[in-house]
């Protein structure tokens, strides 16, 4: 009697369980009565909106102070061709700065892969295409050797991609004997158009070089499942790894894009100068790593934006064309730079401080 | 003389659990350097079954549920699950198998929001895109299944309070659909007492579901409040596997502790 008591009420239970089971089944399918409840969060947006204030700001100020040159039009897309090859670079930083890793290696890549390319086309008669091809996927190698060596290993990235850093700057210097490489190619070529003409006579290539791979880096960054597991990697490995994201893969992956995109950038370097220094991108990455923590990426991981990446390379880019403009002397652009930097990291840290 | 009858086996379970075990361990070894952290435990799980897991600090507990979770390997001894032989090679192996864990410091993602971490590491997609809308209508619904008063889910985990967090950890383990086995490591810890009763009440829902649940806790209240079996680990060896009616409080103080300190 007491046993039949005690298991209707348990059948009781049960069935109450699976209605509520069968409602979530249900509103799973259907998408939902029970519309999420929003509100609007978000440090993440707020940091972007900080850094878009920052970016309008300075708009505002140089198109004041450098009248009426700095906000032509002319001048504009100027300042929008000369950062496309460090914002594109800085792209792929920025999947590493979210994943919580870092590229030392990125201006040496770049530069080895300008001089690869260059020696491709002129020294091996590679037609451009395929010889960018090929600089895309030797810049993926490159990326998958810090990658592996980094998680493989457990050395930190900041060493691995130093010794990388060195490595393919010498490389560079020992495959053009420190001469700069020429790349001679007929007036028109479908490779110098692509690369470096202007679309309808006015947009410089490079511009929708650097607008097309962001959308992109951008798109995977937030609507893809890679997208997800790059922000949980950086944001909290441990918690990653214990519900089952290959972390390793992750920042790999993320090794590898940035390493690719260096390819992307040195092609776009050829196509412009139609040269190849082997000197190209020394000291590059420091204006990489300014871009990415000026768009408000944290250094710690976890968070950060592509779009908030672009306002960071803007930033730059405005501050060195305004300087020039303003007939600021060429040495005191890296102090600018220096202090905008700091200045990000300390508007950065003041709102982390602050309590939610 | 406790230990003594306890390694003859007269003091385990009295009757065979009426289902087959869902998962069974048998000899697990595992050592870090010179700790042995676990010295051939035996035990299974049935369907439906909360087992408590109790035991001092350093016992073994939390290593033996990341072996059951397929965060360490062991270095000896096999688990069984549906009777199978099973090598867990990853977090990921365990929750195929339909093993779920809700870890002691959650494994939560502070800078994501709410939906993200519930489905961390499962993401829902359409095609390539992450189906973010589905994610937040379910993730809304299964807190709300929890009577959790997070305000939304679109709120970075980070600004969280510990309550919240927790029902989160608790949320994620509970969507996983095929969970058969959820691993609850402290799960009321950090808790006030209301809070601490939800958790209580929702790890008796996961039960009705037919699921099993592995609790650890130091408070014998709530393990005794839940657990149909209390399994009792001391320095790394299974002391001791009790029904909650054949037992008491002072009974498994005694097994923690061991008799010759009492």
């Amino acid at each position: 009697m007491n046993d039949d008591q005690q298991k209707t009420a348990s059948q009781a239970n049960v069935d109450a369980v699976l209605e509520d089971l069968e409602g979530e089944i249900e509103s799973g399918a259907a998408c939902g009565p029970a519309e999420p409840r929003r509100r609007a969060p978000g440090i993440l947006r707020l940091r972007e909106l900080n850094v878009l204030a920052a970016a309008a700001l300075l708009f505002v100020a140089l198109a004041w102070l450098a009248r009426p040159l700095f906000a032509s039009p002319e001048n504009l897309l100027l300042v929008a061709r000369q950062i496309s090859i460090l914002a594109i670079i800085a792209t792929g930083m920025t999947f590493l700065f979210i994943a919580r890793e870092i590229d030392l290696s990125v201006g040496s890549t770049y530069g080895f892969l300008a001089v690869t390319l260059a020696f491709l086309i002129t020294k091996w008669f590679f037609n451009p295409w395929l010889a960018v091809l090929i600089t895309v996927l030797l810049g993926m190698v490159i990326g998958l050797v810090n990658g592996l060596v980094i998680t493989q290993f457990g050395i930190p990235s900041f060493i691995v991609t130093l010794g990388m850093l060195s490595i393919l700057r010498g490389a560079a210097l020992l495959l053009t004997g420190g001469w700069p490489i020429l790349v001679k190619l007929p007036p028109g070529n479908s490779f110098m158009e692509i690369t470096a003409g202007r679309a309808w006579g006015v947009i410089p290539m490079q511009v929708f070089w650097m607008i097309g791979i962001m959308l992109i880096a951008g798109f995977v960054l937030s609507k893809t499942r890679f997208g997800s597991h790059v922000y949980a990697t950086g944001g909290n490995e441990e918690s990653a790894i214990l519900t089952g994201i290959a972390t390793k893969r992750v920042k790999i992956v993320s090794f590898m894009i940035t390493s690719a995109l260096c390819g992307v950038a040195a092609a776009l370097l050829v196509g412009q100068v139609h040269s190849a220094s082997p000197l190209t991108g020394t000291g590059f990455e420091l204006d990489i790593i300014a871009a990415v923590v000026i768009g408000g990426t944290p250094i710690f991981g976890g968070a950060g934006s592509i779009l908030g990446t672009l306002l960071g390379a803007a930033i730059l880019g405005m501050i060195t064309n305004g300087l020039v403009l303003l007939g600021v002397s060429a040495f005191f652009e890296p102090v600018a730079k220096g202090l905008i930097i700091i200045l990000a990291i300390l508007v950065d840290t003041l709102i982390r401080r602050r309590p939610a | 003389m406790e230990e003594r009858t306890t390694k003859t086996g007269m003091d385990t379970m009295e009757s065979p659990p009426a289902k087959p075990p869902f998962i069974e361990l048998k000899g697990i070894c595992k050592a870090f350097g010179h700790v042995q952290a676990l010295q051939g435990v035996d035990f299974e799980v049935c369907p439906g079954e909360v087992i408590g897991l109790v035991g001092d600090n350093g016992a073994g507990k939390s290593t033996l549920i990341k072996i059951i979770s397929g965060a360490y390997r062991p270095d000896a001894g096999v688990i069984h699950v549906d009777g199978h032989p099973t090598t867990f090679h990853s977090p990921h192996d365990a929750m195929v198998a339909g093993i779920a864990t809700v870890y002691q410091n959650l494994a939560l993602v502070d800078q994501r929001d709410v939906a993200a971490n519930i489905f961390l590491g499962r993401e829902l997609v359409r095609g390539v895109l992450l189906d973010r809308r589905r994610m937040l209508a379910e993730s809304a619904h299964v807190l709300e299944e929890l009577r959790s008063d997070i305000p939304s889910v679109e709120t970075q985990v980070g600004l969280l309070s510990g309550g919240q967090r927790q029902a989160v950890a608790i949320a994620r383990a509970v969507h996983q659909g095929a969970a058969r086995l959820v691993i609850m490591d402290e799960p009321v810890a950090a808790l006030g007492i209301e809070e601490s009763r939800k958790v209580l009440r929702l790890i008796k829902r996961l039960k009705d579901q037919g699921r099993a649940v592995i609790v650890i806790s130091h408070n014998l209240e709530h393990v005794f409040s839940v657990a149909d079996r209390i399994v009792v680990l001391r320095r790394g060896r299974l002391v001791g596997v009790r029904r909650k009616a054949g037992t008491d409080a002072a009974d498994v103080v005694r097994l923690i502790v061991g008799a010759e300190h009492l």
